[in-house]
C-alpha cells in the first residue's frame, strides 16, 4: 500500500507540527513578553496612546529624517552631490564608502532642512530601504527624531556606529550579512540609552516598521541586546501598527514575499495565534530567521555599504531570487564605472534609477539593466544573459531611437518588463544555443515549490484514488491495466525483467465514520444536538440493514411464530366462548338459548377443525398440534380444550401428543408448564378402550430410544405410569378385558419394564404422582428379583 | 521523477516553459513553477502571446496565477526545438493593432451575417460561453 501518511483524518487540529508554530523560540519569546522579563509593568494604554500620538504628528518628518540618515540619498535626487554618494561602492571598497558616508552624513544638517522633495524623498527612502536588505531589520531602533537635533545626535550615534564597523567589513566581504549585523544590533540600542532620549525616537520608529519587522524584531530575541532598553521593550509589548499605507511605489517596490507575513493580525499582546491548519493547506515553509529577515525587512538607516549578494556562493533555497536581482541589479549601466567594477551597483544607483522611473524623470542613460552575472537569469524568453561585464552601452542608445514609445492602451507594464521588453527585442538573436539543463542549473527560479509541497500534491491526488471498492469506482481503468499488463507480459521476453513501475493506488477498507451524538442507554428519544458533524436530522428513522438470507429466514421464524400465536389466540378465544356457555346459557332469556345454542355448536366445531387435518378425518394434524404446544399458550389452551372435544378427538390430541412428547419434551425445557396437561390427559385416559390405549402406550414407546427421553422427562413419567394404571385397573377390575387379547399390552409392558430396570435411577424423572396399582402390574409381568428392584426404584 | 507513475502529474512540469490555453482564447507562455489540486498554476515571467494570422506578438505579463477551471490545454515547449519559423513576431502594438482590425473584420461580417438572417426571419441565438447566471 502506498500512502504518504494516514490519510484518514479530516481535521488535523492536533497536529502541532504543522500549525503556526514555527519554533520554540517563538512559543518562548510571547511567553517570556507576557508573562518573563520581557513583560513590564507599564500601562501599556497610556504608552501605546503617546506612542500612536506621536506617530501622527510626526510621521512624515521622521521619514524623511530617516531617509536622510539613512543613505545620503536625499541628496541624490537635486543631482548635486551625485559625485558624494556615487563613489559609493559595494563591499569591495568598502572602507572607502563608509568614509564617503560619514562625509555625506556630514552634510546631513542642510539635507534635512531642505525639505522641498519631501515626498520624493520619503519614496526614495523606502525604497532603498526595502531594496536592501543589508539594511533590513538593523537600524529598526534608529530613527532619528523630528529634529534636526535629534537627527544630529542620531547621525553621531550612526556614525559612531559605523566607525566600529568599517574594519569589519574587509574581512568579511564574503561572509553573509548576518553576522555583520548582529554585533551591529547592541550598538544600535546603546545609544538612546537614557530613557529619556529613547523615547522620542520611538514614535517614529513605530511608524516605519511594518509588522514583518516588529517579528523580526522579536524573533532576534532579547540576547543581542546588551541591554534591555525600554524602546525594545514597549515595542515588543505595545506591539507596532502597521506601516502607512504605501501609494504609488508599490509598483516599484519589488518585495517578491515568498514567505506569507505571519499571521496574527493582532499585536503580541491580543488573541493566541490559530493552531488548527485545515488539510487544504500547503505545507508550512521553514525560514531560516536571519536570512529571511534580512531579506525581507530592509528597514534600517544602515549607514554601512552593502556587503553581500554579488556572489552568493551556494544558492540559498528561500532566497527569493527577485530579492537577490534587485539588490544586484544595476539599472544604470551608464554609470560613471570603469568597465571592470562589478556589475553590482549600490543601493544609491538602484534608488536612483527606480525613482527616475517613478518620477518619470527623462534619462539619456537608462537602457536595460545590467543584468547579474552570477546567474543565467533569463528574464524573458529569448532574452540571454549577457557575458560577463558586457554593457549594452551603445545598442540602447541607437535604440533609443527607434524604440516606439509603448501605446497606452497596451496594459500598465511594470518598469522592468518595459525594460525587459526593450531590452529584449534587442538581443533577439541571442544565445539560444544553451541546452535546457543548463538553463535549469542556473535558473534562480527553480524549485520554487519544495518537495514538500510536491509530496503534499501528490497525496492529495494519492487521497483522491482511494477506493473500497475500486472494480466499482474505476471499472475501465482496472480492465484496461489488466489487459495492458498481460500484453507486457506476452510480448516481452522471459530473459529481460524489467518491470516498469506501477502505480499502486492506496485502499483503504471502508471505515464508517458516522460521527453518532451522545445518547443514553434506556432513554426515550435522543438528545438535541446538531453540529457541523452531525445535522439535524429531518426523519430519524433508523435503519438496520441485513443480508438477504438472514432477513429472509429470521422472516420466516418470525412470521411463523406469529402464525402459530394468531392461531392460538384464536383458538383461545372461541374456546373462551364455549367455556362461557354454560354460564351464558342459563342468564340468556328464553328465545335467545336457541341461537346461543347454535353459536355454540359452530363454535365447538369450529375448534375440532382447526386442530383436525382435513374436515372430515378424525386424525389430528400433528403438526399443528406441535405447533400449538410449542408455545406455551398453546399447551395451556390444549389442556382446556381436551375436556371439550369429543372423546375420538381428544384421543387422537392424546396420542398426538404421546406420539410428539420427545419434541414437546423438548420445547417444553423452558417453560415446563406440560404438566399443565397432566389432568385433562388423564382423564381422557380414563374414557381410553383397552384398545386405544395400547395403542397409546405404543405410541408412548414409539421409536428406539423414545421410551428414555419419556422416562427422561416428568410428564412422560406420569404419562407412562397414567397409562400403565389405566391398564391394571381394566385388568383388575374387568374381567373380560381385551387387553390381554393380543400380546401387544404385555409386550409393551415388558419393555417398559426392562427399561425401567435399565434406566439409572438418576435420570428416571419422578412423576407427578404414583399410581398405587404400578406394583401389581408388575408383579403380574416379572419375576420377584425385578420386582424388588422395580420397587426400589419407583421410590 | 514521477511521483504517481501511470498517471499524469503536472509535477513533472515544473520549472519548464509551457504553453497554456485559456477559456478565454488567450495563449500564455511561461514557467510554471508551482501547482495545486486543483491545477491552479503558477507561470512565471509569463507572456500573452497573440497571433492574428502569420503575426505574432509577446506581451510580457509577470506572474500569473491561473485558475485551474480555466485552462483549456497546456504543453510543455521543447526548448531546443526552433520555434515561430513560420510565424513573424512583430511588436506588441502591431499585433494589438491587427487584432483590433481581427475583432473588427470579424464583427463587420456578424452584424451583415445577422442582418442577412434577420431579413429572412431566421435568426441564431447566441452561444452563451459563460457560466454565469
Amino acid at each position: 500500500m502506498f500512502r504518504f501518511q494516514s490519510l484518514d483524518e479530516d481535521c488535523t487540529l492536533e497536529e502541532e507540527d504543522e500549525g503556526l508554530v514555527e519554533d520554540e523560540d517563538e512559543i518562548d519569546q510571547f511567553n517570556d513578553d507576557t508573562f518573563g522579563a520581557g513583560a513590564i509593568d507599564d500601562d501599556w494604554q497610556e504608552e501605546h496612546k503617546r506612542l500612536a500620538g506621536l506617530e501622527d504628528k510626526d510621521g512624515l518628518g521622521a521619514e524623511l529624517a530617516l531617509g536622510g540618515g539613512g543613505m545620503g540619498g536625499e541628496s541624490d535626487l537635486g543631482a548635486a552631490q551625485t559625485s558624494t554618494s556615487t563613489h559609493l561602492h559595494s563591499a569591495g571598497h568598502a572602507p572607502l564608502s563608509s568614509l564617503k558616508f560619514s562625509l555625506s552624513s556630514s552634510e546631513l544638517p542642510s539635507d534635512v532642512d531642505d525639505r522641498g522633495g519631501g515626498d520624493l524623498a520619503e519614496s526614495l527612502a523606502r525604497l532603498i530601504l526595502e531594496a536592501d536588505p543589508a539594511i533590513a531589520g538593523v537600524g529598526a531602533a534608529e530613527r532619528p527624531g523630528p529634529s534636526p537635533s535629534s537627527s544630529r545626535s542620531s547621525l553621531s550615534a550612526l556614525q559612531g556606529l559605523n566607525r566600529p564597523g568599517v574594519p569589519a567589513q574587509p574581512s568579511s566581504i564574503p561572509h553573509p550579512i548576518q553576522p555583520h549585523q548582529h554585533p551591529q544590533h547592541p550598538q544600535h540600542e546603546l545609544p538612546p540609552g537614557p530613557s529619556a532620549s529613547g523615547l522620542p525616537p520611538g514614535p517614529p520608529l513605530s511608524s516605519m516598521l511594518s509588522y514583518q519587522q516588529q517579528q523580526h524584531l522579536l524573533r532576534r530575541g532579547t540576547a543581542p541586546m546588551a541591554q534591555d532598553s525600554p524602546l525594545m521593550s514597549i515595542i515588543k509589548e505595545v506591539g507596532l501598527p502597521k506601516r502607512p499605507p504605501q501609494s504609488r511605489n508599490d509598483e516599484v517596490r519589488d518585495l517578491s514575499e515568498r514567505v506569507p507575513p505571519p499571521r496574527s493580525s493582532s499585536p503580541v499582546i491580543g488573541s493566541p495565534p490559530v493552531r488548527a491548519v485545515p488539510i487544504g493547506t500547503p505545507p508550512k515553509q521553514p525560514m531560516s530567521h536571519a536570512l529571511n529577515h534580512q531579506i525581507h525587512h530592509p528597514t534600517a538607516v544602515h549607514v554601512r555599504a552593502p556587503v553581500q549578494h554579488r556572489y552568493p556562493p551556494p544558492f540559498p533555497e528561500r532566497v527569493s531570487p527577485n530579492t537577490l536581482l534587485n539588490i544586484a541589479n544595476s539599472p544604470l549601466c551608464r554609470g560613471p564605472f570603469p568597465p571592470g567594477v562589478g556589475t553590482v551597483l549600490s543601493q544609491i544607483q538602484h534608488a536612483q534609477l527606480l525613482n527616475s522611473q517613478v518620477a518619470g524623470f527623462p534619462r539619456g542613460g537608462p537602457g536595460p539593466p545590467l543584468l547579474p552575472v552570477g546567474s543565467g537569469f533569463r528574464p524573458f524568453f529569448g532574452g540571454p544573459p549577457p557575458p560577463l561585464g558586457h554593457r549594452m552601452g551603445p545598442p540602447p542608445h541607437g535604440h533609443l531611437n527607434h524604440t516606439p514609445p509603448i501605446r497606452h492602451n497596451t496594459t500598465h507594464l511594470h518598469p522592468q518588463h518595459r525594460r525587459m521588453l526593450t531590452q529584449r527585442m534587442q538581443s533577439r538573436g541571442g544565445d539560444r544555443g544553451r541546452t535546457g539543463g543548463d538553463r535549469r542549473s542556473r535558473d534562480p527560479y527553480s524549485n520554487l515549490m519544495t518537495q514538500k509541497e510536491k509530496e503534499w500534491v501528490t497525496k492529495i491526488q494519492m487521497m483522491q484514488l482511494q477506493s473500497t471498492d475500486p472494480y466499482l469506482d474505476d471499472y475501465y481503468y482496472q480492465n484496461y491495466y489488466e489487459k495492458m499488463e498481460k500484453r507486457q507480459d506476452r510480448e516481452s521476453d522471459s530473459s529481460k525483467k524489467e518491470y516498469t513501475t506501477k502505480l499502486i493506488t492506496p485502499q483503504v477498507a471502508k471505515v464508517e465514520h458516522t460521527y453518532r451524538p451522545v445518547q443514553f442507554a434506556g432513554s426515550l428519544g435522543k438528545l438535541t444536538v446538531s453540529s457541523v458533524n452531525n445535522p439535524r436530522k429531518m426523519i430519524d428513522a433508523v435503519v438496520t440493514t441485513r443480508t438477504d438470507d438472514e432477513e429472509k429466514r429470521e422472516k420466516q421464524v418470525w412470521n411463523k411464530r406469529r402464525q402459530i400465536l394468531y392461531t392460538v389466540e384464536k383458538m383461545y378465544s372461541m374456546l373462551l366462548e364455549v367455556q362461557d356457555f354454560e354460564k351464558r346459557f342459563v342468564q340468556a332469556p328464553e328465545e335467545d338459548r336457541e341461537a346461543l345454542l347454535e353459536r355454540h355448536k359452530t363454535n365447538t366445531t369450529q375448534l375440532c377443525n382447526s386442530l383436525r387435518e382435513k374436515e372430515w378425518d378424525n386424525r389430528v394434524n400433528d403438526e399443528q398440534c406441535v405447533m400449538i404446544m410449542s408455545v406455551r399458550k398453546g399447551k395451556r389452551l390444549i389442556s382446556r380444550l381436551l375436556p371439550f372435544l369429543p372423546s375420538p378427538q381428544a384421543a387422537a390430541v392424546v396420542m398426538a401428543i404421546s406420539r410428539n412428547l420427545p419434541a414437546l419434551a423438548k420445547k417444553d425445557k423452558q417453560d415446563q408448564v406440560l404438566c399443565w396437561l397432566v389432568e385433562p390427559v388423564s382423564a381422557v385416559i380414563q374414557s381410553l378402550s383397552s384398545s386405544t390405549l395400547t395403542d397409546l402406550l405404543q405410541e408412548l414407546q414409539g421409536s428406539e430410544g423414545q421410551l428414555a427421553t419419556v422416562l427422561h422427562n416428568k410428564f412422560g413419567v406420569t404419562l407412562l405410569y397414567l397409562i400403565l394404571s389405566e391398564g391394571e385397573r381394566m385388568q383388575s377390575t374387568d374381567p373380560n378385558c381385551q387387553l390381554m387379547d393380543d400380546n401387544r399390552w404385555t409386550e409393551l409392558v415388558f419393555s417398559v419394564t426392562r427399561e425401567l430396570l435399565s434406566v439409572p435411577s438418576s435420570s428416571l424423572s419422578p412423576p407427578l404422582f404414583m399410581p398405587p396399582n404400578l406394583l401389581s402390574l408388575f408383579s403380574r409381568y416379572v419375576d420377584r428379583q425385578r420386582l424388588d428392584l422395580l420397587q426400589d426404584k419407583l421410590q | 521523477m514521477n511521483y504517481v507513475p501511470g498517471t499524469a502529474s503536472l509535477i513533472d512540469d515544473i520549472d519548464k516553459k509551457h504553453l497554456v490555453l485559456l477559456r478565454d482564447g488567450r495563449t500564455l507562455i511561461g514557467y510554471l513553477r508551482s501547482i495545486d489540486q486543483f491545477a491552479n498554476l503558477v507561470f512565471h515571467q509569463t507572456v500573452e502571446r497573440i497571433h492574428v494570422g502569420k503575426k505574432f506578438g509577446d506581451i510580457p505579463r509577470g506572474i500569473f496565477i491561473v485558475r485551474g477551471e480555466n485552462v483549456v490545454l497546456l504543453g510543455e515547449i521543447d526548448m531546443d526545438k526552433p520555434c515561430d519559423t513560420v510565424l513573424q513576431q512583430v511588436s506588441i502594438e502591431e499585433i494589438l493593432e491587427e487584432q483590433r482590425l481581427q475583432q473588427q473584420a470579424k464583427q463587420e461580417t456578424d452584424k451583415v451575417k445577422m442582418q442577412a438572417l434577420k431579413d429572412r426571419g431566421l435568426s441564431i441565438p447566441k452561444a452563451d460561453n459563460l457560466d454565469e447566471y
